[in-house]
């Protein structure tokens, strides 16, 4: 199909294109160069064109997400979903059933996701459920942080290690490797404490020694998305120091920080919380070699879930309401627990600052990205929101002044922050910085050859309206969403990386299996093809 | 294998079984020299019987009112039945594969259905605790590898997941294996320390549990406190904690995750469902996330409602509300409370089932399908949601419930752009 998205305002930061008036043309699923004037034309005078947004970090497919659908009966009896000629039903609420997700991504102007925590042992589950979740092309994190077999082989046979990640890959068609609360977890369930700095010992090793040897290998498979590190220590007071010592462990080699305002507290361990994010950002200015994410909380509701099972045992203390627990053999923890962030709560109003002081004090927009670490921080439908607080400062401080007193007094948000974020950089943040943190040459720009994934807003001095309710979802070259409507449902393919790697690894693994898993080692590789299939792959290979 | 000869090696076939919830996966099958199956092995007597089940010979693939007929007029037939029915009822779902669930559930949408797995019948109301609490939960490896007490309530895996113990390396001299039940059952026998509570003393006995391991002064109670007392002490004293279960009431279920709760501020404590199904877990897994709950869903209005009790299905059949049903893989007949069954009986019934059974001998249309496990490949959860790919070891020209699914969804599609 070829249609020219004529004469709008086009925001193309990876081109360096920054709101010229021009066409975007788009033939059978790539950007092209142009088209014969004759062909089909989307009329975008007045309009922002831009490339569909990219969420880095999200938790939209899986067992964690699916225990806390199950969860919440009441958020989806509020917000139902009809079935229509095109549509699947659903359900919404901060967890959406997969078609709902899907959908409203779409409507959102989103085009790829990234589900930011998968244990692998559950590949398959998370694997059905984005064959589910429409509209979107969908890649996924593997946790590999607290995996006792890969624990043992980082003690006895680090060599090997580079391989076994590539084996991991492979056998469950993720895309990158995430690290949760490195040896945390794992400690945390031997029911020995939780770690509080990166030289506590857990199984024979550090939580240092974990981040270090992961990250190398994953920097030395030039991995196309380095490692994806949710930092120690999460949510606890005095956590900074924790992230920059994991940031000080990397040094020299790739890393992506997931959330980083839930890492980014000063105050002592168990006393009052303040905001460290002037130091974190400075920090992350002057080392390219590192990104994040942020993990902006809203004020509302939300569905904390992570693999990072002791954080959640310390919010069901808080909440005293629902909790799940669910402990994965070998891999990983989990825990769900429902939570609202109310702004005349100080640690909540100073969550919600910390997020925008990083945002606000960023001086690269490449590497400080977009998130909510949907549920978590609250649903990706409130990022429309989230961008009219960067963009406007007026709203901006009109919000700040119904947040708890105290706690912005604790941040420099009233000093001297008046920075609005312009359109180029809402580009940045929302699609081309995290399609190039995530290695998407593909993604998250419109230059000639690039997936024709584009989203076209009307120009509102309402940065929320604008941003909540876009004209025209384009998606592999067809138009999805026309007038803020769906119009046509498409399935999205699933991204996964290609790392190659020495298929003797299998033999070293497969007996570290057999002693430590319920599930056979030839069982454990996804080899369905209707899960695996159609993919797209995305190599890795160190950059030139 | 690699102590066989080649020739031996190509007969032996990596299989896996789906005669309960464990769905172990370390079976090898021994072909003959026809490609028929010669022999199992490490399968218990359930898991024989299993396989033997789907190997005896098997019904036509579709009949309709128990005669053979050709696939195509019962899918035709099929799709009538329901497409023309005013309140249909979709309900088994457990003993398939998560891609026949995942089409069982887009063609209940597509007729507006109420949709219940068989699951919360057989295996307990638990669903509903977990919706007011949440639970603690944990796969069979973290059991086996961390508990240092694993308690069974009211459940005897010896006899219905006869693998459970020896996966599980239990009994074990430095693990304690507890046992609460009614009477003193098989799984008792092997069991360290077993405690004999009636089962309509279950909700007493966990709120009594409670206090004890809370170190809370209990409410006085009738019976002999003493080996509770002992079994809370050696809770308390214990680093991780393990209670598989098979409780059949919401309010037992609701007691017995209230109770691991507590436990967690003192210990780490699981439980796990000791689901009988092999795809159970995978029935209600598929139903959240396509729906957002996880049994018990009518999609009349359009749009996914649940409200287990109301919609489950005794109660849609018990009120006479249900005009028509589809059956996946599952046999209502044998299980279902006598008002239920009789209603079901009553109405027309299409049946997809890989087994021959009661249900499908009595269904208006019966299909006779490739069995998951053993002709056709797929995705199951296990008991403790592990998804699981089941392995085809034999060869059969028999379409799946997955594709008999999809072609009366077809059918239905293409009915309803006649009619527009």
């Amino acid at each position: 199909m070829k249609l020219r998205i004529a004469g709008g305002r086009v925001y193309d930061p990876a081109n360096g294109v920054a709101g010229e008036v021009r066409d975007v043309c788009l033939d059978d699923g790539k950007v092209v160069p142009d088209l014969p004037a004759d062909a089909m034309r989307i009329d975008a005078r007045g309009m922002v064109v831009m490339p569909g947004g990219v969420d880095i970090h999200a938790h939209i497919a899986g067992p964690k997400v699916n225990a806390a659908r199950r969860l919440l009966p009441e958020e989806h009896r509020a917000d139902v979903h009809d079935r229509s000629a095109l549509m699947r039903s659903g359900t919404g609420g901060t967890v959406p059933s997969t078609f709902v997700t899907g959908y409203r991504y779409a409507l959102l102007g989103y085009t790829t996701v990234v589900e930011a925590a998968a244990p692998p042992l559950a590949a398959r589950h998370v694997l059905s459920e984005l064959r589910d979740t429409p509209m979107i092309d969908a890649l996924f994190l593997v946790l590999l942080g607290n995996n006792v077999a890969l624990f043992d082989l980082i003690r006895r046979d680090p060599a090997r290690v580079r391989d076994a990640i590539a084996w991991w890959l492979e056998a469950t068609g993720g895309y990158g490797v995430k690290l949760v609360n490195p040896g945390g977890v794992e400690r945390w369930k031997r029911g020995i404490g939780k770690v509080t700095s990166l030289d506590d010992e857990v199984a024979g090793l550090t939580p240092r020694r974990v981040v270090e040897t992961i990250a190398s290998a994953v920097h030395e498979l030039g991995l196309p998305h380095p490692v994806h590190v949710h930092c120690n220590n999460l949510g606890v007071a005095g956590n900074w120091r924790t992230t920059m010592d994991t940031l000080a462990t990397i040094e020299g080699r790739r890393a992506h920080l997931a959330h980083l305002q839930f890492h980014a507290y000063g105050g002592r361990p168990g006393g009052r919380m303040r905001s460290r994010a002037p130091d974190i950002a400075e920090y992350l200015g002057a080392h390219p070699e590192f990104s994040a994410d942020v993990g902006q909380v809203m004020f509302g509701d939300a569905t904390t879930m992570t693999a990072d099972a002791p954080v959640s045992e310390r919010l069901r203390d808080i909440t005293g309401g629902k909790w799940v627990n669910a402990d994965t053999e070998v891999e990983t923890g989990c825990g769900i627990v429902p939570f609202t962030y109310r702004e005349k709560n100080y640690v909540h109003a100073l969550q919600w600052g910390i997020g925008l002081e990083l945002f606000l004090l960023s001086r690269d927009p490449w590497r400080l990205v977009l998130s909510t670490d949907h549920p978590n921080g609250g649903s990706f439908l409130s990022y429309p929101r989230l961008i009219r607080l960067l963009m406007d400062r007026d709203f901006r401080n009109e919000q700040l002044r119904l947040a708890n007193r105290r706690a912005i007094e604790r941040t420099v948000l009233f000093d001297d922050l008046d920075r609005e974020y312009t359109l180029e950089e809402i580009a940045i943040v929302t699609r081309a910085g995290p399609a190039r943190l995530l290695g998407l040459r593909d993604k998250g720009h419109l230059g000639a050859g690039a997936d024709a994934d584009v989203t076209v807003y009307d120009e509102r001095a309402d940065r929320e309206e604008m941003f909540a309710t876009p004209r025209f979802v384009i998606k592999g070259g067809r138009v999805v969403v026309r007038d803020g409507d769906l119009v046509e449902a498409l399935a999205g393919d699933l991204l996964r990386v290609a790392a190659p790697y020495d298929p003797a690894v299998e033999d070293v693994l497969r007996d570290r299996f057999e002693e430590r898993y319920t599930v056979q080692f030839e069982n454990y590789p996804v080899r369905e093809p209707w899960l695996l299939e159609p993919a797209r792959r995305v190599p890795a290979g160190r950059p030139a | 294998m690699r102590s066989h000869d080649a020739a031996d090696a190509s007969r032996h076939r990596a299989a896996t079984c789906g005669g309960c919830g464990l769905v172990c996966d370390d079976i090898t099958a021994v072909l003959d020299e026809h490609g028929g199956l010669e022999r199992l092995d490490r399968t218990c007597p359930l898991g024989h019987a299993w396989f033997a089940e789907r190997l005896a010979p098997a019904p036509p693939v579709a009949r309709i009112d128990g005669r053979e007929a050709e696939l195509d007029a019962a899918v035709d037939e099929a799709a009538a039945i329901l497409a023309t029915a005013r309140a249909p009822l979709v309900y088994g779902l457990g003993r398939t594969t998560c891609e026949a669930q995942r089409a069982a559930v887009a063609l209940a949408e597509a007729i507006g259905a109420t949709i219940d797995p068989a699951g919360p019948l057989l295996d307990g109301a638990s669903g509903l605790a977990y919706q007011a609490r949440g639970a603690s939960t944990a796969t069979l490896g973290e059991v086996r590898d961390r508990a240092e007490i694993v308690v069974v309530w009211r459940a005897d895996p010896v006899v219905t997941h006869p693998r459970l113990l020896e996966r599980l390396r239990l009994p074990h001299p430095t693990r304690t294996l507890v046992v609460v039940d009614g009477r003193r059952t098989a799984t008792a026998e092997r069991a360290d320390a077993f405690l004999e509570i009636p089962a309509e003393r279950d909700v007493e006995t966990l709120w009594t549990l409670r206090a004890l391991v809370r170190e809370a002064p209990p409410a006085p109670s009738g019976a002999s406190q003493q080996p509770l007392d002992d079994l809370a002490a050696r809770l308390r004293a214990c680093r991780n904690v393990a209670i598989l279960h098979h409780v059949r009431g919401h309010v037992e279920a609701l007691g017995l995750h209230a109770l691991v709760r507590d436990l967690c501020s003192v210990t780490h404590a699981v439980t796990v469902t000791l689901r009988h199904e092999a795809n159970a877990a995978g029935a209600e897994d598929v139903l959240a996330w396509q729906t957002g709950y996880p049994a018990a869903v009518s999609f009349a209005g359009g749009h996914p409602r649940s409200s287990p009790g109301e919609l489950s299905a005794p109660a849609v059949l018990d009120r006479g509300e249900a005009d028509a049903a589809l059956v996946v893989a599952s046999d209502p007949l044998e299980h279902l409370p006598a008002v239920a069954a009789e209603r079901l009986r009553a109405i027309p019934v299409v049946s997809i089932d890989a087994g021959d059974t009661a249900t499908a001998r009595a269904a208006r249309i019966a299909f006779t399908t490739g069995a998951p496990g053993v002709h056709r490949p797929g995705v199951v959860h296990r008991l403790d949601g592990v998804p699981i790919g089941l392995r085809a070891v034999l060869e059969s020209d028999r379409p799946g419930d997955e594709e008999v699914l999809a072609a009366i969804a077809g059918r239905i599609a293409r009915r309803g752009g006649d009619a527009a």
